[in-house]
């Protein structure tokens, strides 16, 4: 008990005798000062009492005190000043240090600031993308509601995601709204189920016709996510109680900042949505990005019971009673005290009895198994996309981060051989080791706190520029990276780290100096030491990283030159697309279909549109189609989906895709003229092995009476997707002759420029219906760059770390050779007094930094050939063992090499005999 | 300076036992502390006076003595050091310990070697 109170006692005082000798250290000074001449003068008084004469009694007084300056400096210890005074001596000397060669600590603070930069840019992206979680309350609790089935499930209509997976199962997220409502009623192991259902729609803002994305979400869905609004209301229970109900809106931060400048008068303004008018109750808060996904927002969130009014689907419109198509993404949080194995087991067993008691499962159909997942992010559906290349990219700058370092320590090395003498006088005055080795940090972390100062500046002037790099040209929703605590603590942690890399090897060298030794040696000692072989180290450790970059940068800028001279099948330029949705409440079936046949009309007579078409599918956008295609006397296959498109009359002139054989669409062909299709030379290969498929038929519907379709034609083959795959097998049909078919990508020729083009356009458009919005205009141009977005980020973030690598690398070998011939001078002079012609001397520098570089370029060739294997996935065009890359990565690492030893080699050669012997 | 007779030198780490023995007694300035232990020890220890200042300020440091600037004999300004209660606990439990370690030592020295 008395130890603990002992104990307390003093933690308590320490820090305040610290703080108070530290606030008023000038008091503690003149204190100190006035104490110990207090005693003096006390002890004089009583020796000369004792019968010393005043002058001996004086000296001998100072004499038995001993050295004040010792004395005051022990006091000092003892309130634990020292250390600091010594971090303090060490900061100004570092500052002086670094200030005497402003080159070298400007090319190592600026090295460092692009490597922490590029690091801390890259970082905060992967934060944001690979790890942030939903910015609501407890989100490690939350847990969707996914299921897999069998491939032979009962679930047989979807819209949203799923993944076929191995061995033809299926992974979903979605489910039907009645199966919603009976485990929602069933489920006791997690807390009330919400459920919701992302999906863009139309909406007229202030008069302003626009796309937005809209989440219909269960009366319970910020209730349990336990989101407030910040203005206003959330989205109650009372809202969703009634199908067709509840008309009201709750705006996004960013979409309430957009159009209504934030203004508080925006509750009770009315908006248009899919033609439904809505009344907007409140705003979510600032960062709340829904429970689908951590990276956007939807712009607004309605009640579910709105389905029917603003987005009907399904045969009665509703999908509120629909069984048969699953499109509800389902979440909830786990309660206290049920394990996840626990709510799994109950749920699985309660979505068997809820599809039961709303499908009746076919003979052999089986059904689904319910698995939790986590819901801190959402559905995680940017990390299959985003997870490899970001992984490769923190690789990527990792490497930079090292490589500076390694340029750093290098650029140390060589300095601290130079101030070998300064260590050596130091040690021999009797400073401690451990105290040059701590100087020699102090340096080196004060210069990784610049460059992590600058690198934080660059992440912070950079940081919307991935962001944008990753966006498309025409969408303004584009990914926001924010740059937080996290951020700044992870850049903090670099720093320190890349302090302590680079500088302690110089600073154990340095500690290792003996005293004696080099004081003794002097520069005339011309044997080539040991002492350059850790810089020489370091130099081929930077080629090697170089190159490894290099080559990397190589594979990735050569499989953008390969995606752009891939051949897509049409003629790309003077396309203009956009996109016309008509919602489908005041466009049913087969309305949709004349309204898109009259936009089409009214546009191809705008003055300067040669041709235009829409199409169901654009393409190289990632989008696709496909229906059943069962051709008349071919065998049939079990799985008989081919790529599809339904398009305009004009298709083929539009997009000058060639007709190989038969008749193009034409005039003839209408809503009910004989239903006529035209396949491309692919799908006339792999379907019809018995002859001339034009004049053949086939269906695409199941059933018996399913029309028969006639081929009229075949086209050339066109890629479809994107611009990896080969051209797949299509078909194609006159979208005239289609029941139903929303909306519709327009393809427009024209030779004007884009912005005359636009405003006639949404004339047209607007003349036809003024709540229809122009949807995602952009170019095919445009439309094929995004598809390779990837890609050319990649290829431009690879190439520009590559280029800094090779810039560190240039310096790293300049130092090292700069560094070897000045200590070599002597050596040089009598070669060169010897007879040695200058040019012999200039080959010998260049030769000893070939070797350098070729031994650095070679450790960095294996490197890239086992580690390109990894990225394979990402690379088209190419093998991961491109020669061409490697070779060229080579080359320009020699050249490297060579151009960058040349000044020092210049130098040697021309060093004057007489001077270089006389040199000390 | 009187000359004693026979002088010890200071056993290591007592010097902190002594100044808190020697404010114990009644607020004190360094070269009191100093007057106090030579006069009770009858002048045989030998203190090193440039450790003394910083043992008192390494005891101020952790709040086991209180200083505070007041008149010397000599109506010269001198800081004075006096025992806090923390100080007080510590005084009588590194005497305790001390008084332990004495009988101790004591006994080990006084042992005999035993006979077989």
């Amino acid at each position: 008990m008395k130890r603990l109170r002992l104990v307390l006692a003093r933690l308590t005082a320490q820090p305040g005798s610290w703080f108070r000798a530290m606030t008023h250290r000038s008091k503690l000074e003149s204190d100190m000062e006035a104490e110990l001449a207090n005693h003096i003068e006390l002890l004089t008084a009583d020796l000369i009492r004792a019968g010393q004469t005043p002058a001996e009694a004086r000296r001998n007084a100072a004499l038995s005190l001993g050295s004040p300056v010792a004395a005051k400096d022990a006091m000092r210890q003892s309130l634990g000043l020292r250390l600091w005074d010594d971090l303090a001596a060490d900061l100004r000397y570092g500052a002086r240090i670094l200030l005497r060669s402003p080159g070298f600590t400007a090319i190592a603070v600026l090295s460092l600031a692009l490597a922490i930069g590029a690091n801390t840019t890259i970082f905060s992206l992967a934060k944001q993308v690979l790890y942030d979680r939903l910015a609501v309350p407890n989100p490690g609790n939350l847990r969707m509601l996914h299921w897999v089935g069998d491939g032979k499930e009962v679930v047989s209509s979807m819209w949203g995601d799923f993944d076929p997976g191995v061995n033809g199962t299926t992974n979903s997220s979605v489910f039907s709204y009645p199966v919603y409502l009976q485990l929602r009623a069933a489920n006791q192991s997690l807390q009330d189920l919400l459920a919701f259902k992302e999906d863009s729609m139309n909406a007229t803002v202030r008069g302003n016709a626009k796309r937005v994305n809209a989440a219909m979400v269960s009366g319970n869905y910020f209730a349990e996510l336990q989101v407030p609004a910040q203005l206003g209301r959330t989205i109650q229970p009372t809202d969703d109680a009634q199908p067709g109900q509840g008309a009201v809106a709750v705006l996004s931060d960013l979409l309430w900042q957009r159009d209504f400048d934030r203004s508080p008068n925006v509750l009770g303004q009315t908006l248009k949505l899919n033609q439904a008018i809505v009344t907007i109750v409140g705003v979510a808060p600032r960062g709340f990005t829904g429970a689908k996904n951590v990276q956007t927002s939807p712009d607004l969130f309605i009640p579910l019971s709105l389905q029917p009014v603003v987005s009907p689907k399904g045969q009665n419109q509703t999908l509120l009673d629909d069984s048969g198509l699953w499109w509800l993404n389902v979440e909830g949080r786990l309660k206290p005290g049920v394990s996840n194995e626990q709510a799994q087991a109950a749920l699985d067993v309660q979505l068997a009895a809820a599809i039961r008691a709303t499908i009746t499962p076919k003979a052999g159909q089986t059904l689904p198994h319910l698995v939790l997942q986590e819901g801190s992010r959402g559905l995680h559906s940017t990390d299959g996309t985003f997870r490899k290349p970001i992984y490769v990219l923190i690789t990527f700058t990792g490497l930079v981060l090292l490589l500076a370092c390694a340029n750093v320590a290098n650029l140390l090395l060589a300095r601290g051989a130079r101030r070998q003498r300064e260590m050596s006088v130091r040690l021999a005055m009797g400073a401690g080791r451990a105290r040059i080795v701590r100087q020699f940090l102090t340096e080196s972390l004060m210069m990784a706190a610049l460059g992590g100062s600058g690198g934080l500046l660059l992440a912070f002037l950079g940081r919307n520029i991935l962001p944008g790099l990753l966006a498309n040209a025409w969408d303004d929703n584009s990914l926001r990276v924010p740059f937080d605590w996290g951020v700044f603590a992870f850049t903090a942690g670099i720093t320190v780290v890349t302090g302590l890399l680079f500088g302690l090897a110089p600073a154990w060298v340095t500690g290792r100096t003996d005293a004696g030794r080099t004081l003794q040696e002097t520069s005339k000692t011309s044997s080539r030491r040991r002492k350059g072989f850790a810089g020489r180290a370091i130099v081929v450790f930077q080629v090697s990283l170089s190159t490894l970059l290099v080559v990397a940068a190589g594979l990735f800028l050569r499989t953008v030159v390969a995606l752009n001279s891939v051949d897509v099948g049409f003629e790309p330029d003077h396309l203009l697309l956009f996109d016309i949705s008509p919602p489908a409440k005041r466009y049913p079936a087969g309305q949709d279909v004349l309204l898109q046949a009259r936009i089409e009309r009214a546009i191809a007579a705008i003055p300067g549109v040669e041709h235009v078409s829409p199409g169901w599918v654009p393409y190289m956008a990632s989008s696709m189609s496909n229906a059943t295609f069962d051709p008349e006397g071919e065998p049939r296959r079990p799985k008989s989906a081919e790529d599809m498109n339904a398009v305009g009359n004009d298709f083929f002139a539009t997009m000058h895709i060639r007709m190989v054989a038969g008749r193009d669409f034409g005039p003839q062909d209408t809503a009910t003229s004989a239903k006529v299709a035209i396949i491309n030379q692919s799908l006339a290969r792999s379907r019809f092995l018995h002859g001339n498929p034009i004049g053949k038929r086939f269906q695409t519907d199941d059933g018996a009476n399913a029309p028969w379709i006639t081929i009229i034609g075949i086209c050339a083959d066109t890629r479809y997707m994107n611009l990896r795959d080969e051209p797949p097998p299509q078909f194609f049909l006159p979208f005239i002759q289609q029941k139903e078919i929303g909306t519709m990508v327009y393809q427009v020729r024209s030779q004007l420029p884009v912005d005359s083009l636009i405003p006639p356009l949404r004339r047209t458009v607007a003349a036809i219906d003024p709540d229809l919005p122009l949807v995602d205009i952009r170019t095919q141009q445009q439309q094929i760059d995004a598809n390779m977005q990837m890609e050319r980020t990649f290829a431009a973030l690879t190439a520009g770390f590559g280029l800094l690598a090779l810039c560190l690398a240039c310096v790293g070998i300049y130092g090292v050779m700069a560094y070897s011939v000045t200590n070599r001078t002597n050596e040089i002079g009598i070669r060169l007094a010897l007879g040695a012609l200058p040019k012999q001397v200039l080959a010998m520098i260049l030769r000893e930094a070939t070797w350098i570089s070729l031994a650095g370029i070679v450790v960095g060739l294996g490197a890239a050939l086992l580690l390109a294997r990894l990225v394979k996935s990402m690379l088209y065009g190419l093998q991961p063992t491109d020669p061409v890359s490697l070779i060229t990565g080579a080359a320009l690492l020699v050249v490297v090499g060579i151009g960058a030893s040349w000044l020092p080699a210049r130098r040697a050669a021309s060093i004057q005999p007489m001077e270089a012997l006389r040199h000390e | 300076m009187p000359e004693p007779e026979k002088q010890m030198e200071l056993l290591q780490g007592t010097l902190d036992l002594l100044i808190l023995k020697a404010v114990s007694l009644g607020p004190l300035h360094g070269y009191g502390v100093l007057l106090r232990i030579q006069q009770i020890s009858g002048q045989t220890l030998v203190i090193q006076q440039g450790s003394l200042y910083p043992a008192l300020y390494r005891l101020e440091h952790q709040g086991v003595i209180a200083s505070e600037w007041g008149e010397s004999d000599n109506n010269r300004k001198a800081k004075f050091y006096s025992l806090t209660v923390a100080g007080k606990l510590r005084l009588s439990e590194e005497t305790e310990k001390w008084n332990r370690m004495s009988v101790l030592m004591g006994t080990i020295l006084l042992a005999q070697p035993e006979e077989a």
